[in-house]
């Protein structure tokens, strides 16, 4: 068959519209002038389904088959079967944004209830239902510090151990605001505090902190952080994840005025880099918080129902003097580590980020027992995953593990990177086994 | 049809500025009409300085966000707290209750875009 | 006429259609004596704790007060509700393909065949020389197209500060110029809804960086003066931007790049079918002209002369807008619709899109202003309110249009039915329509009667915004 599976049309069926719309054939319906027209080939055959499949499951296949041990801004948890039999139910994966309220209540709810969540593991008062990723949020994070600010400022600091993709957003989002990213340097995988003093100064509009770093670092003191930069009247912003959270201290315990991070470390396994970005912030900016806002009301039978609110902040409304210029957003992911969130329930949640400090202590004990390995590289607690040390240079390594089945980052000429969660915590031994190999 | 008081100047954007001293500022009926249910109005804070035909705060409500401008140049020396809580004032009584500022204008009257109630009436016809 | 009622489980004096999760059992876990001391630890965690079952039911329950494509018809104009093929789920799911972004590139030749293959094919079918997957949406890609077009002027030593958009355009037009550091000179349209050329000669100068046009315009219409508008903003040295929300019009009739259009976005969850998740994730790819490549973020997938893929950094990039590969779960599903469909049924997505339109518009009692339109229609409510008419068209099963945009068209209802429409079902849709214009007033304003709520008051959530179930408890 030809044309679009997709369309319904029978010939009769075309015949009559045509003819109740006044013309010979479809082509009479486009106004698009000779000079522009385009009558050469695309060269995209259409496949039917099963060779689609086929094709496609063929290609994912030429993909090695390697244990992952790897993390960096983006991790992977089980999700239960229930997360993925309910989102995939099609009035929430075929629905659109809820500007009709009253016909989805539904998926208004569960963004509201995503949002609450995020209040409760933040401290913070309000969460939005999503942006991207981590990356983009923190983006937005500096244009919000930039908004609200009263005295003027150009500089946002960083910590030197970022993810490279989060700092090259963050710089990419902030080029329109004329404001530069700088890094303050480390000490032994925390902040470090002395460093940062001396860099902050007046024209400074927010400091960022993440919790756990890049590295799997627990930072010892955020609050410290926090002090330094409200010192300065700059923002606080902490990144950190939904798991880590249930765990740590209150982001809003420590000062932290606005908080971001990749909240699909729950509700979706790993996939490339899809992110869900996690923002909250202090009540106090309400008004310049970027994204969609899901809000209570009541309805006309007097009950309580949910609507989208505050849209005026929005790019439909306030188009040039928008707060961002997000629409789409990751609403649907959202949805998805909500349910993951009520499927683990609080005990699940602090079990699950509990084990993760275990294992990666767990792990970096074992390999530091191998000859020519130190772990962890940093005196530090740490989360899911630690840097160590090799006497071999880290990237050969890295290639001769990966010859044995193995994924771990290799972060510099003598230092590599290991992740582990629930997911690969069974398969610990075979890293080990392999390392003692390779080293 | 929209109430016009006399009482007052008007601006083409809609702000009015009474005769008194100091003078008030806020939106006109027909504006609060146009815009719908006000939920949040931006103001400034009492000490700062607002300048003629230039922009002072903003009015949302749930559709359209407005950007106000002043009628008078001064320091304001008031601003009306109720509107925090109870935006809806501006529809309800946006000449009375819904006032927005008080201005200790450097010379009233004397912006020249400042319309009497009878042109700005016919301006909205 | 459909008897429609959307599901509700609410007893007549119960204040709430169905319980929060908190609400339903929420339990305070203490976090103590764990594998850190105390003072890097918080004290407690409250939330919400449901049996599978309890999950299941209220997940459930909350999706039959939902409305998606697949209950019923949903002609949001700009949106393109199609839908979305069960098989790309699949596709997406499969384990092969769940890997993390930091893989080394031998390691994933099948990802990078993939997205080498997508890139490929949407540049074909945009006219583009090179395209980049790494924007997370339509907005971000508009947001790294004109920050393209930035790098481009800067590297030519050109400091230009406007970007030109109509009137008529998408809200992220402005705010995405806007966050790219512009200031945006609106234009208006002519009478006819078009491009104003005279307006446009005297707006592009030394200034402009560029212009954002979508074409089919936002009423349906052809910029039939396309060409003259590229050539006056390429005489002046800008770009012209093309916003590809309404693709589905031209695909396999016309290609963007053939237009004179420099970079583009797609907004794959519109043309080419990914689902909209309630509002996301979509994805919004970048195609360029080979002047533009050495701009695109990074990193970037090309092919190896050893027939393998890599990617690699473009030589002058502007850096990233996401902090890895985009929605790839999303890219996916592209591929596959792409796959499934083939040039010819793209086209002829296309044509049905156009033919269901044109039908309905056909059928429905409301004037459509603007003629000839494409794939979708601004009608208008004349002496109704179009939001009051929506609500209404809820109580008869479908899902109303978008109302009151674009403002040319007052009380417009911007009304896209998307070619996945049988004629009975536009007939039905179309009955929707014009029984909520034979309804009197009251009736429009009591509606929706027959939704899981009823209208529900904008004025108090937006007055007094409570935004979590906390702020329900502070009360």
């Amino acid at each position: 068959m030809t044309g679009s599976p997709y369309a319904p049309h029978t010939e009769a069926e075309t015949r009559a519209m045509l003819d109740a719309v006044g013309v010979d054939d479809e082509e009479a319906l486009f106004d698009i002038p000779d000079a522009v027209a385009f009558d050469g080939d695309l060269d995209i055959p259409a496949r039917d389904e099963r060779a689609v499949r086929e094709e496609m499951a063929a290609t994912l296949e030429r993909n090695d088959d390697v244990v992952e041990f790897l993390g960096r801004g983006h991790h992977d948890h089980y999700v239960p079967a229930a997360v993925e039999d309910l989102a995939g139910r099609s009035e929430f994966l075929t629905s659109y944004t809820q500007y009709q309220p009253e016909v989805t209540q539904g998926f208004l709810q569960a963004l509201f209830e995503y949002q609450s969540m995020l209040v409760e593991l933040t401290g913070l008062s309000v969460a939005n239902c999503s942006m991207y990723d981590a990356a983009t949020a923190l983006g937005e994070a500096a244009l919000l510090a930039d908004r609200v600010r009263d005295a003027d400022g150009d500089r946002v600091l960083v910590p030197e151990h970022l993810q490279s993709g989060r700092r090259a957003t963050l710089e990419r989002y902030v080029a329109g605001a004329d404001l530069a990213v700088e890094a303050y340097p480390m000490d032994d995988g925390c902040a470090d505090l002395d460093a940062l003093e001396s860099a902050v100064g007046e024209d400074v509009v927010m400091i960022y902190a993440e919790n756990p770093t890049v590295r799997g670092v627990i930072e010892e003191r955020p609050a410290a952080v926090g002090d330094l930069a409200h010192d300065a009247d700059a923002l606080f912003c902490l990144g950190s994840d939904p798991v880590a959270l249930a765990l740590l201290r209150e982001p809003a315990a420590v000062g932290a005025d606005v908080v971001v991070g990749e909240a699909d470390a729950l509700g979706l396994p790993v996939s490339y880099g899809t992110g869900l970005g996690l923002f909250a912030c202090r009540e106090a900016y309400l008004r310049q918080i970027p994204g969609r806002l899901v809000g209570a009301s009541t309805d006309a039978a007097d009950r309580r129902a949910f609507t989208l609110t505050l849209q005026t902040r929005e790019q439909h409304i306030r188009k040039e003097r928008a707060t961002s210029n997000i629409c789409t957003n990751q609403a649907w992911v959202a949805l998805r580590t909500a349910m993951h969130v009520a499927a683990l329930g609080p005990d699940g949640l602090v079990e699950l980020a509990e084990r993760c400090v275990r294992e990666a202590a767990g792990l970096a004990e074992r390999l530091d027992a191998v000859s020519g390995i130190e772990a962890p590289v940093h005196d530090r607690h740490h989360f899911r995953e630690f840097v160590l040390g090799s006497d071999r240079p880290a990237p050969a390594l890295a290639d001769d593990l990966l010859a044995e089945g193995f994924a771990v980052h290799a972060i510099d000429e003598h230092r590599l990177q290991a992740c582990v969660t629930e997911t690969n915590a069974d398969r610990v031994e075979d890293l080990v086994a392999a390392v003692e190999v390779v080293a | 049809m929209f109430d016009v008081p006399d009482d007052r100047q008007y601006l083409e954007s809609h702000e009015w500025a009474s005769d008194d001293d100091p003078v008030r500022v806020g939106i006109s009926d027909f504006a609060q009409d146009e815009l719908g249910d006000v939920v949040y109005v931006e103001l400034p804070e009492v000490g700062d300085e607002v300048t003629a035909g230039e922009e002072f705060g903003v009015v949302e409500s749930i559709k359209a966000v407005s950007d106000l401008y002043s009628p008078v140049s001064g320091e304001v020396v008031a601003v009306n707290d109720d509107l925090a809580d109870a935006p809806e004032l501006v529809n309800e009584d946006p000449y009375g209750d819904g006032w927005m500022l008080e201005v200790d204008a450097d010379d009233p009257g004397a912006f020249d875009g400042l319309l009497s109630a009878e042109e700005y009436r016919a301006q909205i016809e | 006429m459909t008897d429609y009622d959307q599901a509700r489980w609410s007893r007549e004096d119960d204040p709430v259609y169905e319980s929060l999760l908190a609400e339903k059992r929420s339990t305070t876990v203490e976090v103590e004596g764990g594998p850190l001391p105390d003072d890097l630890t918080r004290e407690s965690v409250t939330l919400p704790d449901p049996a599978e079952p309890e999950l299941a039911r209220h997940y459930t329950r909350l999706s039959e007060m939902n409305y998606g494509v697949e209950s019923g018809p949903y002609p949001l104009g700009s949106c393109t509700m199609k839908y979305n093929p069960a098989f790309s789920e699949d596709v997406a799911a499969d384990p092969n393909g769940l890997v993390h972004p930091d893989r080394p590139d031998d390691t994933i030749q099948g990802i990078l065949e993939l997205a080498y293959g997508l890139q490929r094919d949407l540049a074909r079918i945009g006219g583009m020389d090179a395209v980049t997957l790494q924007p997370p949406a339509g907005a971000a890609g508009e947001f790294t197209g004109i920050s393209i077009a930035q790098a481009y002027h800067e590297a030519r030593g050109e400091d230009r500060s406007e970007v030109i958009v109509p009137a008529s355009a998408h809200g992220t037009n402005f705010a995405s110029a806007v966050m790219a550091g512009y200031d945006v000179v609106e234009l208006p349209s002519a009478d006819d809804g078009r491009l104003d050329l005279d307006a446009l000669e005297a707006a592009v100068g030394d200034e402009t960086a560029a212009l954002m046009l979508t074409n089919p315009n936002t009423l349906g219409l052809f910029e039939r003066e396309v060409t003259a508008a590229a050539d006056l903003v390429h005489d002046a040295g800008g770009l012209l931007y093309y916003d590809g929300a309404n693709l589905n019009a031209l695909l396999g009739r016309a290609r963007p790049g053939d237009m004179g259009f420099d970079v583009m976005h797609y907004n794959v969850h519109k043309t080419f079918g990914t689902p909209h998740g309630g509002g996301g994730p979509g994805a919004g790819p970048v195609g360029v002209v080979d002047d533009l490549a050495p701009y695109l973020p990074t990193p970037h997938v090309r092919e190896t002369e050893s027939g393998t893929y890599e990617t690699y950094e473009p030589e002058r990039s502007i850096g990233k807008v996401h902090g890895f590969a985009g929605n790839w779960l999303v890219l996916v599903k592209t591929y596959a619709y792409v796959a499934r469909l083939g040039e010819e049924g793209l086209r002829d997505a296309s044509a049905k899109a156009v033919l269901n339109a044109n039908y309905l518009a056909e059928q429905i009692d409301f004037e459509v202003p603007y003629r000839p339109f494409h794939h979708e229609f601004a009608a208008t409510a004349g002496d109704r309110d179009a939001a009051d008419v929506a609500k209404r068209m809820l109580d008869y099963g479908v899902h109303p249009p978008t109302t009151k945009w674009p403002e040319l068209v007052p009380e417009a209802m911007l009304t896209e039915p998307t070619e996945i429409e049988s004629r009975e079902t536009l007939d039905d849709l179309a009955r929707a329509f014009n029984a909520a214009a034979a309804d009197s007033d009251e009736e429009l304003e009591a509606a929706p009667t027959r939704t899981a709520a009823r209208r529900i008051d904008q004025a108090s959530a937006a007055r007094n915004p409570r935004l979590s179930w906390q702020a329900l408890d502070d009360e």
